[in-house]
């Protein structure tokens, strides 16, 4: 056909799922547009998006705009569209499918060349590859099948069936995964209005600081997106903020911890009378699961590392094994059932202040011991375990290490008259060993360049000991985290804002 | 349905790679040893393999492989090199 003869395609403004909406005459005009009319519940449409994904960029580089005009919600469409790795422009078009009407569409997909005067130029209907070749002039996928029917397109409905689809099939859950906005296990969608009950009047735009490796910037309203994905209730909000404000101090060195091969995980210890407020868990099961602020807490914390700052586990995050804490790890420490001062004292806070610790760490290590008669036995017993962690050969850390006593162990060693800073300094002295027995697999050079009989301490200072008390009262299982190695990093307490 | 995204979406300025030289004679390569174990190890070898194609090399060295090139580092390789090989991982 001459060009005169061709029929003028049918204009219409579509919005853009990447942006604001566009107009037939926004997509032809320096060259050829190829609209391609489909829909997420037709296969042959994802097939014939898939095979012409590859096409994408050829025909971007010699001048066509190569589009999908979807029959379906904008979320539906782009989440098509990444599904099938189409690169194209992506529209959607409402229903009653007037446009699809208006192009006397009967199935889908239907591909309709558009030249740059706006005339109709070709069509293929179905995926058919020869079709496609003749179309477009370039080869496409030879692999079977060749021709494929596709289904009715959806302006041919009858308003009964139209209805029927309204909201048919959309699944929010399953949207979150299909957007990757989860750590794996399903979320709640993060709707405008729950990010403003979450945020709860405060400033969405303020910014807590940029966090790595995306170098992201993190605001209040990603960090309440991610604290709504994670479960938290609005409550938990103040702590899950200054988890996320310790994770960004530079001595955190979050971006480390996010894309390491090491299985570090953050963990997040909270003291004060937030932790009664907000229903956190110290006492029986702790580091378990069971109590919601426990679990979407340290998870909201560990979706703005993976999510937000783009520490992705398989992506940025290199971490060889992962482990279940880095899902989350909060907790709180049993203050009640301690004998001593807890966690937040020892870091200069008051004891009536509420107070996160954030630490990276490795996964618990159950240390059991129920026969101990005398502290330094007991001592040794936790501190033998900690020796363990990293390596049985890596001496010394060069690292922190978290204990979490629980309140059996911690009683006994308050009868036996120890304080925590007695512990502290018994751990430490204790995990020793001459150098020349520590000479096998992966060494520190200090254990390289030590005389044999020098001894070498699991720990360079009692200060890379962390003690808390948590756990149910019966039972004599305490715990220790092994280190992050490697990356500076320290813990970082930060006070929550909160006010009985 | 109205989400709110928890990423970053600004879109980012991808910048172009700088073209390949065509040899290596007369170049000026930068070795960046990032503190990981024996990464000066493996750039010895390359800084050998470098000078056999008629490079010139200087080396810089991170403080710690776990936190990006300070700004100083950046600039010294961008005004004195123009080549950067940076040994990575261990």
């Amino acid at each position: 056909m001459t060009p005169e003869t061709l029929i003028a395609a049918p204009t219409f403004s579509l919005p853009s799922v990447a942006g604001p909406s566009l107009a037939l005459a926004d997509l032809h005009g320096d060259g050829p547009a190829l609209l391609l009319f489909v829909s997420e519940e037709c296969p042959t449409c994802s097939l014939t998006l898939r095979r012409l994904a590859p096409l994408v960029d050829g025909l971007t580089v010699a001048g066509m705009t190569v589009v999908a005009v979807f029959e379906d919600p904008p979320e539906v469409a782009a989440r098509v569209a990444r599904r099938t790795g189409f690169t194209g422009t992506v529209l959607s078009e409402p229903a009653p499918y007037e446009i699809s009407r208006a192009y006397g569409l009967q199935s889908l997909p239907t591909a309709v060349l558009v030249n740059s005067e706006g005339r109709q130029s070709g069509r293929v209907v179905g995926w058919d590859a020869g079709g496609f070749e003749a179309l477009l002039s370039v080869p496409v996928s030879d692999e079977a099948p060749e021709r494929k029917p596709g289904c009715a397109a959806k302006n041919t409905y009858d308003a009964a069936s139209l209805r029927a689809l309204d909201g048919a099939g959309f699944d929010d859950a399953e949207e979150m995964f299909a957007r990757g906005w989860t750590d794996g296990l399903p979320v709640i969608p993060p709707t405008s209005e729950r990010v403003q009950a979450m945020l709860g009047g405060r400033d969405s735009d303020e910014l807590l600081g940029e966090m790595a490796p995306a170098m992201a910037r993190v605001t209040l309203e990603r960090v309440a997106a991610c604290a709504v994905l994670a479960g938290c209730r609005p409550e938990y909000f103040p702590v899950v903020v200054a988890a996320v404000q310790a994770a960004l101090e530079p001595a955190f060195n979050v971006g480390g911890q996010a894309v390491t091969t090491q299985p570090v995980g953050q963990v997040v210890v909270v003291n004060g009378p937030v932790r009664e407020a907000v229903g956190l868990n110290g006492s029986v099961g702790a580091l378990g699961p069971g109590w919601r602020a426990n679990m979407s807490i340290g998870r909201a914390l560990r979706l703005v590392v993976s999510l937000t700052g783009g520490g992705f586990p398989g992506r940025l995050d290199r971490s060889t094994l992962g482990q279940p804490g880095k899902v989350g790890l909060c907790f709180a420490e049993d203050e009640e059932a301690s004998p001593w001062e807890p966690l937040h004292v020892e870091r200069g806070f008051d004891a009536g202040r509420s107070v996160v610790t954030v630490l990276g760490a490795d996964a618990p290590l159950s240390v059991s011991d129920h026969r101990s008669t005398a502290p330094a036995e007991l001592a040794r017993v936790l501190g033998e375990a900690a020796a363990a962690t990293w390596s049985p050969t890596w001496w010394p850390l060069g690292g922190t290490s978290l204990f979490v006593i629980c309140p059996e162990h911690a009683r006994s060693f308050a009868q036996w008259g120890w304080s925590k800073q007695r512990l502290r300094a018994e751990l430490f002295e204790a995990v020793r060993r001459p150098a020349a027995e520590l000479r096998w697999g992966e060494t520190t050079p200090l254990v390289g360049a030590a005389p044999d009989d020098q001894p070498v301490g699991k720990w360079s200072s009692p200060d890379d000991i962390l003690i808390v008390v948590a756990g149910g009262e019966a039972g004599r299982f305490s715990a220790v985290c092994g280190p992050c190695l490697g990356m500076d990093a320290t813990a970082i307490s930060k006070e929550v804002p909160w006010t009985t | 349905m109205d989400y709110v995204s928890p990423f970053d979406e600004r879109r980012r300025v991808v910048a172009p790679l700088a073209p390949r030289p065509a040899r290596l004679d007369g170049a000026r390569v930068a070795l960046l040893d990032i503190s990981k174990r024996r990464g000066d190890e493996f750039l010895d070898r390359i800084e050998e393999l470098l000078h056999t194609r008629g490079a010139q090399t200087f080396r810089l060295v991170k403080e710690i492989f776990s936190k990006p090139a300070g700004p100083e580092i950046v600039r010294r390789i961008a005004d004195r090199g123009d080549l950067a090989v940076e040994g990575l991982a261990d």
